[in-house]
């Protein structure tokens, strides 16, 4: 069965959407067979095309979307139960444009997390933030701004401040920094790492950026029309790619 | 929505003037001719302006005169306090049936919204329901079931305005709960009735400000309608409505009567679309649309 060690497993999963109905029924297997795991304190990067299934593997793997079969296990619970101890899981998502609410002070969208889980107000988390604040490089004195006020490095570590606040043991990035400047990427890339050190959690990277992932994964996994075509720890992935679709990819870039 | 230019000006800005001076003069105009007739509409009635509008004090349908400025009615009933008296009731109905359609489209619009799916398909079939009748064949319905009068009217025009209004929200409420923010904070495990105040409302602010003024004006004409046909407010009372059906009795021997409560409805629906245009163009740069 699972591995207390892993924080977050999948097991033999398939997702399938289906649209329309009659002759225009459609049928989409956006996972197939999937399965993949993260340890405590590992970055597992998931690279494939647009279409792959890579945001919706991490979908899954959040709990936003039930798999058509396959079980997902959160600490070697279901996942479902897990999902009711707010702040255990957290996501980094796509757009620095969207990522935060544009009324929001940024104070306010960092405390969020907090405030859903022992239902104080936002205020009274206020040293806690400018803590977090502080540890993901910002100035603590940026909790009174407007995301409009910001960059868009800076929007990025503010929603990795926000998912890191409650101490989380598996964050989700999909394509966390794909949005940014190269050099605003490193440094973000380089946050996540120390950050991930300091606080040991186990992270799903999901981004199409081979070397964005080469930077920051340990294990690299591929997908391909909805399934995992190799796993791999990094360095050996990036040298010796087995699958010839991983090839691909890597002469690609 | 801070106003970033107070930091950079040296001069310390009126936050109040800043605001105003944001808009254009035809804008401006129009909240001061809408500014005018609710003064007119609170304050004439409170100082006695032109007497008691139910007393008849004079000849039947004279023309203006220093004594009767707007004329006389087919009683003998100065014009200029039921006038008064018409753009009171009409305002006085048509803001709290907007404001109750603004709740009601606001709270359906947002839960359908963020939901969506299933319970989107609900909401906005219902409203498609309301949609197909007739805004007129809806009210004189409205009225025959409660009995004509201002009850009639205030459902009717909540009954009118409601299905556009809620399609406007939930489709805004729909762009919003896609962003990003709203997942982080749903994968957060913050409850939805939070989010939906927190992230959904504060950021349909903007079109429930535009659509509650669209749906203002359409009050307005609803309230008019229905009075115009008889099943709104009713006589001794005095709206709008009731003041233009009177009028066109007596249209070739005394225009002045038909003339004052048309020039006033016009004004104010006229004024009422100008101030949402203007609204619009600033919450929804992109989305050119109106009630």
């Amino acid at each position: 069965m699972s591995t207390p060690e892993n924080v977050v497993e999948l097991r033999d999963v398939d997702a399938v959407f289906t649209s329309g109905r009659g002759r225009a029924r459609r049928v989409l297997r956006a996972m197939r067979g999937v399965d993949l795991h993260v340890a405590a304190g590992e970055t597992l990067g998931l690279v494939g095309e647009s279409g792959s299934g890579k945001s919706t593997t991490g979908a899954v793997a959040l709990g936003l979307r039930r798999p058509t079969s396959g079980t997902v296990t959160f600490l070697g619970e279901p996942l479902r139960r897990a999902r009711r101890r707010p702040g255990a899981i957290q996501a980094v998502l796509q757009n620095p444009h969207w990522s935060l609410n544009p009324r929001l002070r940024v104070g306010a969208t960092v405390a969020e997390p907090l405030a859903a889980r022992d239902g104080r107000s936002p205020n009274a988390h206020r040293d806690a933030v400018r803590r977090m604040l502080e540890q993901v490089g910002l100035p603590p004195d940026l909790d009174a701004r407007h995301p409009h006020e910001l960059s868009g490095g800076q929007r990025q570590r503010v929603a990795i401040a926000r998912a890191l606040i409650t101490e989380p043991r598996f964050i989700v990035f999909d394509e966390a920094v794909s949005a940014l400047d190269v050099s605003v990427q490193a440094q973000i890339l380089n946050l996540i790492r120390d950050l991930q050190e300091l606080h040991g959690f186990g992270s799903l990277f999901i981004s199409h950026d081979l070397a964005a992932v080469r930077y920051v994964a340990h294990r690299v996994a591929v997908m391909l029309r909805g399934e995992i075509v190799e796993t791999a720890p990094t360095s050996v992935f990036y040298d010796v790619p087995r699958h010839p679709y991983s090839r691909r990819l890597l002469e690609a870039t | 929505m801070k106003d970033t230019a107070t930091e950079s000006t040296t001069r310390p800005r009126n936050p109040v003037r800043g605001a105003l001076a944001s808009f254009d003069a035809l804008t401006l105009t129009c909240a001061g001719v809408l500014a005018l007739l609710t003064l007119a509409a609170v304050a004439g009635p409170l100082a006695g302006v032109g007497g008691d509008p139910t007393a008849i004090v004079g000849p039947r349908l004279a023309p203006p005169s220093a004594e009767y400025p707007l004329g006389t009615d087919s009683l003998g009933r100065s014009l200029l306090p039921r006038v008064i008296e018409g753009v009171g009731t009409t305002l006085v109905v048509s803001a709290v049936a907007v404001l109750c359609t603004a709740v009601i489209s606001t709270a359906g619009g947002i839960v359908a919204g963020y939901h969506g799916g299933a319970v989107n398909g609900v909401v906005m079939r219902i409203g498609d329901v309301l949609y197909a009748f007739p805004a007129i064949i809806l009210a004189i319905l409205v009225a025959s079931v409660v009995g004509p009068g201002r009850t009639a009217a205030l459902v009717s025009i909540v009954l009118v305005t409601v299905p556009l209004m809620t399609r406007m929200v939930g489709a805004a409420a729909r762009l919003v709960c896609v962003r990003d923010y709203v997942t982080a904070a749903r994968i957060s495990g913050v409850s939805a009735p939070r989010i939906m105040v927190r992230h959904v409302l504060t950021n349909v602010s903007g079109t429930v400000a535009v659509q509650t003024t669209y749906a203002l004006s359409v009050a307005i004409l609803v309230e008019g309608g229905l009075s115009f046909l008889g099943y709104g407010v009713q006589l001794p009372a005095s709206s709008l409505g009731l003041l233009i059906q009177e009028g066109t009795v007596y249209m070739v021997k005394a225009p002045w009567a038909l003339l004052a409560p048309s020039v006033i409805l016009v004004l104010a629906i006229v004024a009422i679309n100008v101030i949402g245009d203007s609204l619009r163009d600033r919450f929804e740069p992109r989305k050119a649309r109106s009630l």
